[in-house]
């Protein structure tokens, strides 16, 4: 098992990569809101340019709060390096930039993030980059579908809307076998609950803005190199093994071996795409992070209390989480529970489905996830409004399910404000039912 | 680039500069079951500074082809091997850990063509503990992970590093688990020509430099200082480091090389 640390969880989430700096002793990380950083000298400006120093020079490359969180995240997950975004969807798309180009392929989960299908299906086909979206557990589609320009293997750990585990140390061997890396989305697990590198992922992207900040006050995203890749034993990947000539003429894997996509996304990505995380935003995903392993437990906890009580409710047609029936790989990649995300229908379909979330009184309707506050959203009268009955099928969601982010409120509550919610959809459920007895 | 030694092909990392050999060349030469890597930023300086850079994987290591060496002796003999083949005549050797033993072996061998010798975190003999040659014999990435642990000072511990965003032990991890670590240390635990060959430096009047870190736990700096004096100089010691020294301060090493080389070579 590679290792990026030697301490604990819980002590990485708190100290790796800073330690209190020498002038004024901040315990805190410091927030360096600057964009550019005064050099000693006009030798080591050019040092600096010239990659002959390790530094800062300006904040859309590398900042030194932004660094401590990407150490942070690189160390926790076990990774050789990483890099942090603006967003989770930036991250998502400098890392298929970076190892694809015109002309080359991808092969994705079926069940992904909305705007992660529309990135992998529409954006990057504007730029010739092709995908093809397979049942992700399915070894043999997942074979079957890789091509000779086929440059990684992409799903979420856990599966957005679905919420199937992927099993990635089967992905990983199909994968590897035929010299593609696998890029896992693994924000739905935080760090926390599953580490993806150990499982044979070689990228973990997250969206740092969920759970990993956890208060819902800022955006942001990280890519993490695992660093266990041969890119040059693949031999499909001239963007990290041959040299770059707009950066010195930079071989990335001759010069940083492990690490040689990260410095790939920050030398060409951060440089011409500039989806920088800003420094408050990182001091602020920092403060999330540092209790990020006790919120976790609560919202695990909680999430499995909410599915227990769910399934005793009369007005609850059916619950969805992955530790219902888990599958053996669920079990061993998720020893902790499979995150704080559930799904369910109410019984009277779509409209029952409205009326629970209107009678809510403390859980917030809103299209996030992973805030601790606890979170619903029912797709069928919002975000897949427009959907008829059976597109709503296809895409995986029924009319009555409802999402719920799980948050770490005493349990109680979020089942007595739930319980406001299924007596409102049982009222509709009834009158539907009166209507068509009449 | 790569060349061919012993009929094998051989990576050497020039710096980021197509290698001329006629310019003095500094050659970078790394610790047990690492590799070229370590040096990267040492390497791009030397190399936009008038100098050519010389740092090899030994065979076997990472991007170079071939047996691992199992001797000390065989590495420096290798090493000058090398040199020839890339038609170098001037060198600046500067070994970190066993590097610097591989330097010592090649010194004595390339006699007028070395004009100087750079030890970093290094001592005359490393004796190594049989039960972690064991260890790296039967799961090397286990025995990479004890290394990194002792190996690196306190702020890489806490997840320092020198280029922002990277974690220097997960990289050093990765590397060291893929190479030849075993046979590397056992070298080491059987070299006991270093003291010799040092004084002999010293007689001969070889410039030498002696850089050691504050925290290391691999090559205590007791045993540095004992080398500095073999070798007739005095050693510099960088705070808050551990042995991983070029990649734990590469600025502050790289200051004290390029000061030392360009002394030289006025
Ligand atoms: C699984 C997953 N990946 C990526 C994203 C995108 O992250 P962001 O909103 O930070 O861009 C989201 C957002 O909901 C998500 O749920």
């Amino acid at each position: 098992m590679s290792k990026s640390s030697f301490l604990g969880a819980d002590t990485i989430a708190l100290h790796s990569g800073y330690q209190p700096e020498s002038d004024h002793g901040s315990r805190a990380v410091p927030i360096y809101q600057t964009t550019s950083y005064v050099f000693d000298s006009v030798d080591e400006a050019s040092a600096l340019f010239n990659v002959e120093q390790g530094g800062h020079i300006y904040s859309r490359i590398t900042n030194p709060t932004v660094a401590v969180l990407e150490q942070r995240l690189a160390a926790l997950e076990g990774g050789a390096g990483a890099i942090c975004t603006a967003s989770g969807m930036s991250a998502l798309f400098v890392t298929f930039f970076s190892l694809c180009s015109a002309g080359d392929h991808i092969v994705s989960a079926a069940q992904i993030y909305g705007s992660t299908v529309t990135l992998l299906k529409h954006t990057l086909k504007r730029f010739n980059i092709d995908c093809t979206f397979v049942d992700i557990n399915d070894q043999d589609a997942l074979a079957g579908a890789i091509q000779d320009n086929t440059k990684l293997i992409f799903c979420e750990s856990i599966g957005n809307p679905g919420l199937a585990v992927s099993n990635l140390p089967a992905i990983a061997d199909t994968a590897h076998q035929q010299g593609i890396p696998v890029v896992v989305d693994a924000t739905f697990a935080t760090p926390y609950l599953n580490n993806p590198i150990q499982h044979g992922a070689d990228v973990v992207v997250h969206s740092v803005t969920k759970w990993i900040g956890g208060h819902g006050v800022a955006v942001g995203g990280v890519v993490i190199d695992g660093g266990n890749f041969d890119w040059l034993k693949s031999g499909r990947f001239p963007t990290l093994t041959q040299p770059y000539e707009p950066f010195h003429g930079m071989n990335f894997w001759e010069e940083f071996g492990p690490a040689a996509l990260a410095m790939r996304i920050r030398c060409e990505s951060m440089r011409d795409i500039g989806a920088a995380m800003t420094p408050h935003n990182a001091f602020l995903l920092l403060q999330g992070l540092e209790t990020l392993n006790l919120r976790m437990q609560q919202h695990v906890t909680n999430a499995q209390a909410m599915v227990a009580w769910l399934q005793q409710q009369d007005a609850v047609a059916w619950v969805n989480h992955p530790d219902i029936n888990a599958d053996a790989h669920t079990k061993t990649l998720f020893p902790k529970g499979a995150g704080s995300m559930l799904t369910f229908g109410v019984k009277g379909g779509r409209d029952a489905g409205a009326a629970f979330i209107n009678a809510l009184q403390l859980s917030s309707n809103l299209a996030n996830v992973g805030d601790s506050r606890t979170l619903v959203l029912h797709p069928g009268s919002t975000t897949h409004s427009r959907l008829s009955e059976t597109d709503l099928v296809a895409a995986g969601i029924s009319a009555d399910l409802i999402r719920v982010s799980v948050g770490i409120e005493t349990v109680k509550d979020i089942q007595a404000d739930f319980g406001l919610g299924l007596r409102a959809a049982a009222k509709v459920a009834m009158a539907q039912l009166a209507q068509t007895e009449a | 680039m790569y060349i061919t030694v012993d009929n094998q092909n051989t990576f050497v990392a020039t710096g980021g500069k197509p290698f001329n050999p006629n310019l003095p060349t500094v050659v970078l030469l790394h610790g047990s079951g690492t590799d070229h890597r370590g040096w990267a930023l040492q390497a791009r300086w030397f190399a936009f500074h008038g100098y050519s850079v010389f740092a090899p994987d030994m065979p076997a290591h990472s991007l170079s082809a071939g047996e691992a060496l199992t001797s000390i002796e065989a590495m420096g003999a290798w090493l000058v091997r090398a040199l020839d083949a890339a038609k170098v005549s001037n060198v600046h050797l500067i070994g970190h850990s066993q590097g610097f033993l591989v330097a010592l072996e090649a010194a004595v061998l390339l006699s007028k063509r070395l004009l100087s010798v750079t030890a970093m975190a290094t001592a005359s003999a490393i004796p190594v503990n049989p039960a972690l040659i064991e260890t790296a014999q039967k799961d090397p990435a286990l025995a990479a992970q004890m290394m990194l642990q002792w190996g690196f000072g306190n702020q890489h511990q806490y997840g320092a590093s020198a280029v922002p965003g990277m974690q220097p032990i997960g990289i050093g991890q990765r590397i060291m688990a893929n190479n030849p670590l075993a046979i590397d240390l056992a070298a080491c635990n059987a070299y006991t020509a270093g003291s010799k060959r040092a004084q002999q430096l010293a007689s001969e009047g070889c410039a030498s430099c002696v850089i050691l870190a504050a925290q290391d736990r691999m090559t205590p700096k007791k045993e540095g200082f004992k080398l500095a004096q073999d070798l007739g100089t005095h050693a510099q010691v960088i705070a808050d480091t551990g042995h991983m020294l070029p990649m734990e301060a590469p600025k502050q090493s790289l200051s004290i090389m390029k000061t030392f080389i360009q002394t030289l070579e006025k």
